[in-house]
C-alpha cells in the first residue's frame, strides 16, 4: 500500500515537473473579499504577462470554509501552491513542516535580513521557525471600538467626552444606550465579537494580570483571580446579568454599518472604514462615526489592547522547487503594492515604509489603531490554538448563558486547556 | 374511508361534532405552523434588511424590494456566478438521480429475482453502508477522489453518490412482488436477462423509478459537506456552497440572504408541486407490501 | 418465494446474471464506502495528526479508551441521545396523528399532505438560515410565543439557553421531517383493506377500538420502517447543529457526535481519534438497526 502510494506520488510529481517545463501553473487559494479580488486579478494579469508560460489560478472560498478546505487538501497531499489564513490556523502547517521557506532572492530581497528589515519589528516572529521564514503578511489587523455618535446623542451622551475608557464605563454607557422591550434588546450599546475569544477576551484577562498559558508554555491559566474577575464581567454582561448583549444577537459589526439605530458601538478593525463606505456611503460621509481605543479595566495592572492578528501568505513545501520559487516571486509582486491594498481594501501590510507613509497617516483614525497596536501583542497562536479558543468560548458561554459559576467554568477550562498542552 | 376516527353522517352526535371541529382546527394550525417559515422566507426576501427584525413582524411587505434578488443573483462581486452554481446543482442532481435509478434498479432486480450464493451477504453489506456516517469517511473519500484525479470537477461531485443503499433497498422491495411467472414466460420466449430487465422490468417500475429519482434529486440538492471539500473553483460550486459563502460575506444583509435562499428554493418547490403525485404516491414504496 | 423445482443449469445461469446485475453497485460501494470505512478503522488504531508527514504511531485501542474516559465524548453521546429521542418520538407520534387526521377528512387531503411535506424539499442550509432569523431575540419565535402566552417582552433565549437550544434544533428537525413521515403513514393506512373495518363494525366495535385493535397493529411494519429511518437520520444529524453554532449558539449542549467528529478532525487535526469516534457511531447505528429489526420480525418488511 505504502509503496504503491510512494510510486503514485512519484509519478504525480514527475508528471507535474514535466508539465511545469512547458507551462507552470501556480494555484492560489484565498478567502473571499471582492475588493481584493479586483486588484489581485489585475496583479495576476500583469504578472502572467511579465513571466511567459506562468499561469496563476486564483480560487476563493468563504472565510468560514477556507480552513477545512486547505486542511483536507493538505491532508491528501494536494495543497495549493499559495494560500493564506489567519496565523492561528496557519501555525500547524509550520510546525508540521508542510511549507517552503521564503526564497528571498526570488522574492527580490538581497538577503533574509533584508526581509526582516522591511517589516516593523516582531511581525515576522510568528512565521519564523528554526531559523527559517515561512510567510509574508498580507495584513496585520488590530481592533478598536467604533462609535455611532448619533446613538450617543440620542441617549443624551456626548460621544467625544462620554465614550467608554474603561470596561466599567463600557457597562454603564452601554446600559444607557440600550433600548429594551422587556428582556429583548432592540438597541444594544456595545457588544463583543463572540467567536474571537483569543483576539479580544484573552487581552482583557491580561489587563487584570492573568495569562492563558504560563511563560514556559507548560501551565494553563495563570492567576485565577484575574480569570474569575473576567468571567464575572462576562456573566454580568450577558442575559442573566445586566442583559447588555449575547452571542445570539445579530453580529454587531454588521449592524453598525447600516446605522439603523440598533447598535451604538462595535469592535472591529481599520478595514471596517472601507466597508462603511461601501455599504452605506451616506453614513460614511456624515462623519457620525468615530474610533476610540480598546478599553481597560479600572484596576488594570497591565496596559493591553486587543491582540492583533495576521494573515500570512505561505507556500506549499510539497511542490517542486520551481513552483516554490515562482510562488514567492508572485507573492512578492502582489505585496509590492501596499498602498493600493490600503486604499482599495483598507488592509494594512506592516512594512516600515507603509506605516510611515503619508497615505497611512492621513487615513482617518489610523493613529488610534497605531497606538493600540504598539502596546499590543500578536494573538495566541500555536498548533492547537483553535481548540483552545473553543474551550474559552465554552467557558464564557457557560457563565453567560448556562448559569455555571465562574469558579466552576474556570476549573473546567483549566482542565481542558491543560490537557491540550500536555498532549502537545 | 374509516380509520377509527371518521365521522358517520347518520349518527352525528355532539361529541363527534366537537371531535370533527377539533380535527379541523388541529390540522389547520399545524399547517400554519409548518408553512409559516417558508412564507416568512418569501416575505422577508422582499423587504429591506432593516424591516426584517422589527417587532412586530409585518407579514405583508410594503413593496417589492427587488434589490435583494438583484444582489443575490448578481453576487457581492458582480460575477453572476450564482446562475452557474444553480446550473451545477441541476446537473449534479440530475446525473446522480439518473445513475442512482439505473444502478439501484439493476442491483435491486438482481437481489430480488436471482437466487445466487452469497445473496444475503451482499444484501447485508449494501444495507450496512446506510449506517456509515459521512464524517467518518470524509477524508478517505477525499483521498480516493484525488487519486482518481477528479477533484474540483463534476466527476468529483458525482462519483461518491452514483448509487445508494436506500435506492437498492427500495427497488428490491418493489421488484420482490413482481410475479416470477411473467419473467419465466419471457425466458421461454427466448428473451435474454438484459432484455427482460429493459423491456419488462423497467417499464413496469415507473412509479418506483420516479420516486427514487425525485428523492435522490432532493438529497443532492441539499448536499453541503461533500461539495465543500470536493470543489474549490467558483465555477464548480453548488447552491448550498454559494449560500454558505454568501452568508459569510461582509456586504450580505438579512434581506439579500433570504432572497438567495428563496432563489435556491423556487426551482425545487416548482418541481415538487408539478410532480407532487410522485412525492405523495411515492411514499407508497416505503411501506412495503400492500395489505 | 419461488418453490419450483429448479433446472440446474438455468439456475446457474440465473445466478451468474444475479451477480452481473449487482456487480456495478458492489464495485462502487467497495471504492466509496467499504474502502473508506476500513481506512477509518485502520486509522483509528493510530495516533495521527492530519497535517503530519511523519509515520503515525500505532497505539492499538488507546483512542477508544481515551474516548470512553473523555467527558467531552460522553457529552456528545448525551447530546445525540437526547436529540434522537427528543426528535424521533414526537416525529413518530405526530406523523401518525397527522396521517390519521388527514385520512379522516373527506376534503383537502392533498392540500394538507403537500403543506406538511413542503419543508422537506427545502435544503437544510436554507432551513437553518430561516430558523436562525426566527430564533433571533427580535425574531418571530419570541413574538409568537409571547403573544400565545401573553408574556410581552420575554426573551425565550431560543439559541442562548442550553435547554432551549436543544429544543430549537429538535423543532427545526421536526418541522422539516414531520410531513415526510406523515406521508409514509398515510400510505400505510391506505393499504389496510376496508373490509376489515366493515367486519369490525358488524361486530360492534367503536372508533376507538378500531384504531387500537385494527389500525395500530396493521401499521406495525410502517411504524418500524419509519422508526428505523428517522432514528438513523437523527443519529446522523449534522448541518442544523453546525450552522446553529456558526450562528452564535453555544456548542456544548448541541455538540452531537457527528459535530464532535468533524471538530476533532478538522479543528483539532486528530484524525485517529476522530476515526475511532466514527467507528463507535457506526457500531451504534448498526446495533440500533439490528435490535429494531430483531424485535419486530424483520421478515415483515424485508422479505
Amino acid at each position: 500500500m505504502k509503496k504503491l502510494f510512494t510510486i503514485f506520488l512519484f509519478v504525480l510529481l514527475l508528471s507535474m515537473t514535466m508539465n511545469a517545463a512547458a507551462n507552470l501553473e501556480i494555484t492560489f487559494w484565498t478567502h473571499e473579499d471582492p475588493n481584493r479580488t479586483e486588484i489581485e486579478d489585475r496583479y495576476i494579469a500583469e504578472f502572467e504577462q511579465a513571466n511567459a508560460g506562468v499561469t496563476i489560478k486564483r480560487v476563493t472560498s468563504g472565510s468560514g470554509q477556507i480552513q477545512e478546505l486547505i486542511l483536507t487538501a493538505f491532508a491528501a497531499n494536494q495543497g495549493p501552491d499559495i494560500f493564506n489564513m489567519s496565523i492561528e490556523d496557519e501555525y500547524a502547517y509550520i510546525a508540521n513542516e508542510r511549507l517552503a521557506p521564503i526564497d528571498f532572492q526570488a522574492a527580490g530581497y538581497p538577503s533574509l535580513q533584508a526581509v526582516y528589515d522591511a517589516y516593523i519589528p516582531g511581525v515576522l516572529d510568528p512565521v519564523t521557525y528554526k531559523g527559517q521564514l515561512y510567510g509574508l503578511p498580507l495584513e496585520l489587523t488590530n481592533w478598536c471600538i467604533f462609535i455611532n455618535k448619533k446613538v450617543f446623542r440620542d441617549a443624551g451622551l456626548d460621544p467625544e467626552k462620554d465614550y467608554p475608557k474603561t470596561w466599567e464605563e463600557m457597562v454603564e454607557v452601554s446600559d444607557k444606550l440600550c433600548i429594551r422591550e422587556g428582556e429583548i434588546l432592540n438597541r444594544r450599546g456595545f457588544d463583543f465579537r463572540y467567536p474571537y475569544y483569543l483576539v479580544a477576551m484573552v487581552p482583557m484577562v491580561e489587563q487584570l494580570g492573568g495569562q492563558l498559558i504560563s511563560d514556559d508554555g507548560k501551565t494553563a491559566i495563570v492567576n485565577d483571580q484575574a480569570w474569575i474577575k473576567f468571567l464575572k464581567f462576562m456573566q454580568e454582561w450577558g442575559p442573566s446579568g445586566r442583559n447588555l448583549g449575547s452571542p445570539t444577537y445579530t453580529n454587531a459589526r454588521k449592524l453598525f454599518n447600516m446605522d439603523n439605530n440598533d447598535i451604538g458601538m462595535c469592535h472591529t478593525g481599520l478595514y471596517q472604514i472601507g466597508r462603511i463606505n461601501a455599504d452605506n456611503p451616506a453614513f460614511y460621509e456624515s462623519k457620525e462615526w468615530m474610533v476610540v481605543p480598546f478599553p481597560k479595566f479600572e484596576n488594570a495592572v497591565k496596559d493591553v489592547p486587543a491582540a492583533y492578528y495576521g494573515h500570512y501568505y505561505m507556500v506549499n513545501g510539497q511542490k517542486p522547487k520551481e513552483n516554490q520559487q515562482m510562488a514567492w516571486k508572485f507573492i512578492a509582486y502582489m505585496l509590492s503594492h501596499p498602498e493600493e491594498y490600503l486604499t482599495k481594501v483598507n488592509i494594512v501590510q506592516p512594512t516600515v515604509e507603509l506605516m510611515g507613509s503619508e497615505t497611512y497617516k492621513s487615513m482617518p483614525y489610523s493613529d488610534v489603531f497605531t497606538n493600540d497596536m504598539a502596546k499590543g501583542h500578536i494573538v495566541y497562536y500555536g498548533e492547537n490554538s483553535a481548540k483552545i479558543q473553543s474551550h474559552i468560548r465554552e467557558a464564557v458561554e457557560s457563565v453567560m448563558l448556562a448559569g455555571v459559576s465562574p469558579e466552576d467554568a474556570l476549573k473546567t477550562l483549566r482542565r481542558k486547556v491543560q490537557e491540550v498542552l500536555d498532549e502537545g | 374511508m374509516d380509520y377509527g376516527l371518521t365521522i358517520k353522517k347518520n349518527r352525528i352526535s355532539n361529541q363527534s361534532l366537537i371531535l370533527d371541529i377539533f380535527i379541523w382546527v388541529f390540522l389547520i394550525l399545524a399547517a400554519l405552523f409548518i408553512l409559516a417559515p417558508t412564507i416568512f422566507m418569501f416575505t422577508a426576501s422582499l423587504m429591506p434588511a432593516n424591516d426584517i427584525l422589527k417587532m412586530p413582524y409585518r407579514w405583508i411587505p410594503k413593496g417589492f424590494y427587488w434589490q435583494n434578488y438583484w444582489q443575490g443573483i448578481r453576487g457581492n462581486d458582480g460575477s453572476f456566478i450564482y446562475i452557474r452554481n444553480i446550473l451545477n446543482s441541476l446537473i449534479v442532481a440530475s446525473v446522480v438521480s439518473a445513475t442512482t435509478v439505473i444502478f439501484s434498479a439493476l442491483a435491486g432486480f438482481g437481489l430480488a429475482k436471482y437466487y445466487f450464493k452469497g445473496r444475503a451477504v451482499v444484501f447485508m453489506l449494501i444495507m450496512a453502508t446506510m449506517m456509515i456516517p459521512f464524517e467518518a469517511i470524509m477524508i478517505p473519500l477525499y483521498l480516493v477522489t484525488t487519486k482518481l484525479g477528479i477533484q474540483d470537477s463534476y466527476a468529483g461531485l458525482i462519483a461518491p453518490f452514483l448509487v445508494n443503499a436506500f435506492g437498492v433497498f427500495l427497488m428490491r422491495q418493489y421488484f420482490i412482488t413482481f410475479p416470477d411467472e411473467i419473467l419465466d414466460a419471457a425466458r421461454i420466449d427466448g428473451a435474454s436477462e438484459l432484455m427482460i430487465f429493459r423491456t419488462i422490468i423497467l417499464p413496469n417500475s415507473i412509479p418506483a423509478v420516479a420516486t427514487l429519482a425525485i428523492l435522490t434529486f432532493k438529497s443532492q440538492w441539499d448536499n453541503l459537506l461533500w461539495p465543500l471539500l470536493a470543489v474549490q473553483s467558483e465555477e464548480m460550486k453548488t447552491i448550498p456552497l454559494y449560500i454558505v459563502k454568501f452568508m459569510a460575506e461582509k456586504h450580505t444583509d438579512e434581506g439579500a440572504m433570504m432572497a438567495v435562499a428563496a432563489i435556491a428554493s423556487i426551482p425545487i418547490l416548482i418541481v415538487f408541486f408539478k410532480l407532487s403525485k410522485y412525492f405523495l404516491g411515492g411514499a407508497a414504496l416505503y411501506s412495503s407490501r400492500k395489505g | 418465494m419461488n418453490k419450483r423445482i429448479p433446472n440446474y443449469s438455468i439456475e446457474r445461469k440465473k445466478a451468474r446474471w444475479g451477480w452481473i446485475f449487482v456487480a456495478p453497485t458492489l464495485i462502487f460501494f467497495s471504492l466509496f464506502s467499504f474502502y473508506p470505512i476500513f481506512n477509518a478503522l485502520y486509522t483509528s488504531l493510530f495516533k495521527k495528526k492530519l497535517l503530519s508527514l511523519k509515520p503515525p504511531d500505532f497505539i492499538g485501542l488507546d483512542n477508544y479508551s481515551y474516548l470512553l474516559k473523555s467527558s467531552d465524548f460522553w457529552n456528545s453521546m448525551r447530546a445525540t441521545v437526547v436529540f434522537t429521542l427528543g426528535t424521533f418520538v414526537p416525529l413518530l407520534i405526530f406523523s401518525l396523528i397527522f396521517a390519521i387526521f388527514i385520512m379522516s377528512r373527506k376534503r383537502f387531503q392533498n392540500f394538507f399532505q403537500l403543506a406538511y411535506y413542503s419543508p422537506a424539499v427545502l435544503s437544510s442550509v436554507v432551513a437553518a438560515v430561516i430558523w436562525l432569523l426566527i430564533f433571533d431575540p427580535r425574531g418571530l419565535g419570541n413574538q409568537w410565543l409571547n403573544s400565545i402566552m401573553n408574556t410581552p417582552g420575554i426573551d425565550h433565549k431560543w439559541l442562548a439557553n442550553s435547554v432551549m437550544v436543544q429544543m430549537s434544533t429538535m423543532l427545526v428537525y421536526f418541522w422539516k421531517y414531520v410531513g415526510y413521515f406523515t406521508i409514509i403513514f398515510i400510505v400505510g393506512l391506505a393499504s389496510i383493506p376496508q373490509s376489515i373495518y366493515e367486519a369490525a363494525k358488524i361486530d360492534g366495535a367503536n372508533d376507538w377500538k378500531n384504531f387500537w385493535y385494527i389500525t395500530l397493529p396493521l401499521l406495525k411494519p410502517t411504524t418500524i420502517l419509519v422508526s428505523i429511518i428517522s432514528m438513523l437520520q437523527c443519529l446522523r444529524t449534522f448541518s442544523t447543529q453546525y450552522l446553529f453554532t456558526q450562528g452564535g449558539a453555544p456548542l456544548a449542549p448541541i455538540n452531537v457526535i457527528t459535530l464532535n467528529i468533524y471538530h476533532t478532525a478538522i479543528r483539532d487535526h486528530q484524525i485517529g481519534r476522530a476515526s475511532a469516534m466514527s467507528i463507535i457511531l457506526f457500531v451504534i447505528m448498526m446495533l440500533f438497526t439490528w435490535v429494531q429489526f430483531k424485535s419486530s420480525r424483520a421478515d415483515e418488511i424485508s422479505y
